[in-house]
């Protein structure tokens, strides 16, 4: 009954227009980015680098695609997770308005199971942006830019890796955001179990975002021991596969963090509609 | 009269110094001069406080008096003031005042001590020190202090291309100013705001190993304008 | 031979915050019966209903469907129910086979395209299938929602209110299909309704509650007597007429409305003589109805 509700999201899913709306302004960012890129990159490359110019000259092709992919992925990591929330924050509080959740439940599939149905189908949508992204971010950029070494600008310096070293991080990379996407999804969904309208865990799951991100940034004492357990300081792990050398136990540290999130979000989701009753 | 002729005594010798100076250099150039163009296979190796960057290999295209072009299949780092403009530099004789110095022992070899310093205000180097092995007419070590990007000392090591004045190695030492890092789009947002700045006095490698030359086979210019 | 009881329910009760919603609801519906459940606006109903469908857990009480209670049986039991709450909703975009194929993959049963092809004409949906929900009247998504309550073929439907906002014809179709559904197949049906003609016409047992009790239980028949109807006759001289009925009559229950109408219980066999006791003492007759007797008593229990 699982996997046969599951088919049914997905056709939910792919049937909303909303759905297309993440997928549209996704392609068109990127398309914008490639663009601005092609107009005008060597600016943004020498704001990269002007510290070191002084001194240093960089002779290679910095300019190329697997630059645009991480400078893409860089700018719309902030902004991917409203166009997830925006179709998962839907999947449950969406059907309450609807009242389409009313005729589910009566349906002979556990209150546990719909939850859970809900959830992989917003996984695979989740996944699907991801993969969408990488595709037009690492290929697209590739095929227009051509390909090269990365330099990369970290907050302990410059990293320049290798062409030949570079496809696995990000390959390991989109995981890491594919997980820290997965968060926003399951937070939503998880928002979406107490709502009885979309808008109110849409904007709650940006508002969490927007609340973690800031207490993670501010360099104050009183938040340092919370800080390493908001998802939101997580987010941003993929970039770690950029350095040299890759600090792996921060990034296992990064994903059992996030996993552990999604596992008690999925439960606090199924704890809460199990318990809910119905009225719309 | 007694101080006149101590004051002649020290014109004159200053005159040999000078003299001496010029003489040395003079060889360097025509021994430089005798390579119109080369090409140089060149293997990078930087050791840069705040750069992460592994073993890198690129080719180097040179033709008198100043085009120079370094190819790569990758990102290489080369500093400022690098393979080509002391050559130039000391070229024009008009254009700066060269006088000799210690001998110094570099590895084996001794070397005089020749100090150049330009005669202009234009110049980028405002001051060269370069210690020569007489004998031979080569550069084994260079200090070359420019306006705005500070001193770098370089050290020479040569093997089959001696004749030529060829290197087969360069070491160049780099003054690494306090590195900035701005809050750009490939910054890393989630780390400690903190700006981390190189100790003072830092310097950074960058050793180049330089094999497989090819010298004096008539590089076109068009390598040089051409673009990837 | 005992009927199956299909329905039990023991002393229900559901609270939202301090609103008592449901008090104390008891009552039971055997197999094969049509069972009208009645009660004023706010009496619990709907309530209820959702406490038989697990989508409010009660309170107190206890619930069996099919001798199963939900703590156990919760899939088997809702498996074998069909159901209509208030009104029908679907995925508006998504087209009217869409959403059968839908709901039919979690009901339990296999059911192809071509059984829902067929559902769907018998609903008399037949040509919109491919049709998008948004352009579907209420009337249209009301046959839809009878579709998709009957798709995986329960033995329970439950309804309530499913005549809303009909039409004449449409109260008329769902009637008809409600008697098809008992007398052809057996179904046993749960009926909540306003339309108290309506339960009259075809529920053979009904519980009424008001104000979250149940309050009366049992057939309609034997509740309502419906050998004795309420016939309202209109007259030139509705004094004349009474006298006339009192004596012929004496035992009857006479009401005198106003100097041309008056009302008196009947024996629904005699109202043919009652017409030619009037007619052959030359009282002038414009017309003898028998009034809807559900109505009164439903009035009579709920303000009692």
């Amino acid at each position: 009954m699982l996997l046969k509700n599951t088919y049914n999201e997905f056709i939910k899913i792919l049937s909303k227009p909303r759905s297309y709306l993440g997928i549209g302004a996704l392609t068109l960012l990127v398309g914008i980015i490639i663009f601005a890129m092609k107009a005008d990159g060597r600016s943004i490359i020498s704001f990269v680098t002007s510290s070191f110019e002084q001194t240093l000259t960089f002779n290679g092709d910095i300019l190329n695609g697997n630059l645009i992919a991480f400078i893409i992925l860089q700018m719309l990591i902030v902004h991917i997770p409203l166009l997830v929330a925006l179709v998962t924050g839907d999947l449950i509080s969406g059907e309450a308005a609807m009242g389409t959740i009313r005729m589910l439940a009566t349906k002979p599939i556990s209150r546990t199971n719909i939850v859970l149905s809900k959830f992989i189908a917003g996984a695979m949508y989740t996944l699907f942006l991801t993969l969408w992204l990488g595709f037009f971010a690492l290929f697209v950029s590739r095929q227009i830019f051509g390909t090269g070494d990365l330099i990369v600008l970290n907050s302990d310096g410059l990293v320049i890796l290798q062409d030949a070293d570079i496809l696995w991080r990000f390959g390991l990379g989109f995981c890491v955001a594919f997980l820290s996407l997965l968060t926003v999804s399951t937070l939503s969904i998880a928002l979406s179990a107490f709502a009885e309208n979309s808008i109110g865990p849409i904007v709650s799951t940006m508002a969490i975002i927007i609340l973690f991100t800031i207490i993670g940034s501010l360099d104050v004492t009183v938040f340092d021991n919370i800080k390493p357990y908001l998802f939101t300081t997580h987010m941003a792990s993929w970039r770690s596969f950029f350095e040299n050398p890759v600090p792996f136990s921060s990034i296992i540290k990064s994903i059992v963090i996030l996993v552990v999130h999604n596992v008690v979000l999925v439960a606090i989701a199924i704890y809460k509609f199990n318990k809910k009753d119905i009225t719309s | 009269m007694k101080k006149f002729l101590t004051l002649l005594i020290i014109a004159i010798q200053f005159g040999v110094i000078a003299q001496e100076a010029n003489d040395i250099l003079s060889k360097v150039v025509t021994k430089l001069n005798t390579v119109n163009d080369y090409t140089v296979t060149a293997s990078l190796k930087a050791n840069i406080p705040m750069i992460k960057i592994l073993p890198s290999k690129a080719t180097i295209y040179f033709k008198q008096k100043d085009k120079f072009k370094v190819v790569s299949k990758g990102i290489v780092i080369l500093p400022k003031q690098g393979f080509t403009e002391i050559n130039s530099f000391l070229a024009n004789k008009k254009s700066y005042l060269a006088v000799a110095g210690d001998t110094t022992k570099i590895g084996n070899v001794m070397t005089k001590l020749i100090t150049v310093i330009p005669n202009g205000e234009s110049n980028e180097i405002i001051l060269a020190k370069l210690w020569i092995d007489t004998k031979r007419a080569l550069i084994m070590k260079s200090q070359i202090t420019t306006k705005s990007n500070g001193s770098v000392t370089t050290s020479y090591s040569y093997s089959d291309n001696v004749t030529y004045g060829l290197p087969s190695e360069l070491v160049f030492e780099i003054d690494v100013k306090a590195f900035k890092l701005p809050k750009s789009v490939a910054a890393d947002i989630n780390k400690s705001t903190t700006e981390k700045k190189t100790k003072p006095n830092k310097k950074g490698v960058i050793t180049v190993t330089l094999t497989d030359y090819k010298v004096n086979t008539g590089l076109s210019d068009a390598i040089f304008t051409k673009k990837k | 031979m005992e009927s199956e009881t299909i329905i039990k329910v023991e002393h229900l009760a559901k609270r939202f915050g301090t609103f008592e919603a449901v008090k104390d609801v008891s009552f039971s519906v055997n197999k094969g019966d049509v069972f009208g459940f009645l009660g004023p606006n706010g009496a619990g109903k709907s309530t209820t209903i959702r406490c038989l469908l697990s989508l409010i857990t009660p309170d107190a009480g206890s619930i069996k469907l099919f001798g199963k209670s939900f703590k156990t049986d919760r899939s088997a039991i809702l498996s074998n129910i069909g159901s209509i709450i208030e009104k029908p909703d679907f995925y508006k975009y998504l087209s009217a086979q869409k959403n059968l194929e839908i709901f039919a993959r979690v009901s339990g049963a296999d059911v192809s395209k071509k059984e829902i092809q067929e559902m769907l004409e018998f609903v008399g949906l037949g040509d919109r299938g491919k049709h998008k929900l948004g352009g579907f009247s209420h009337g249209m998504k009301q046959r839809l929602g009878i579709a998709q309550t009957l798709l995986h073929k329960p033995d329970l439907i439950i309804l309530d209110e499913p005549t809303t906002g009909l039409d004449p014809q449409g109260i008329v179709e769902i009637r008809n299909l409600i008697l098809r559904l008992k007398n052809e197949q057996n179904k046993t049906i749960l009926l909540s309704s306003h339309q108290l003609s309506e339960i009259e016409l075809i529920a053979n047992r009904m519980v009424i509650i008001n104000q979250g009790r149940s309050i009366v239980e049992g057939s309609v028949s034997n509740l309502l007597n419906t050998q004795e109807l309420l016939v309202r006759i209109e007259v030139d001289n509705a004094r004349a007429t009474g006298e006339l009925l009192q004596k012929a009559y004496p035992e009857t229950i006479l009401k005198i409305n106003s100097d041309s109408e008056l009302e008196v219980t009947f024996v629904k066999e005699l109202v043919p003589e009652l017409a030619r006791l009037l007619v052959s003492n030359n009282m002038n007759v414009h017309a003898i109805e028998p009034t809807r007797k559900l109505e009164d008593y439903f009035m009579k229990i709920i303000q009692a």
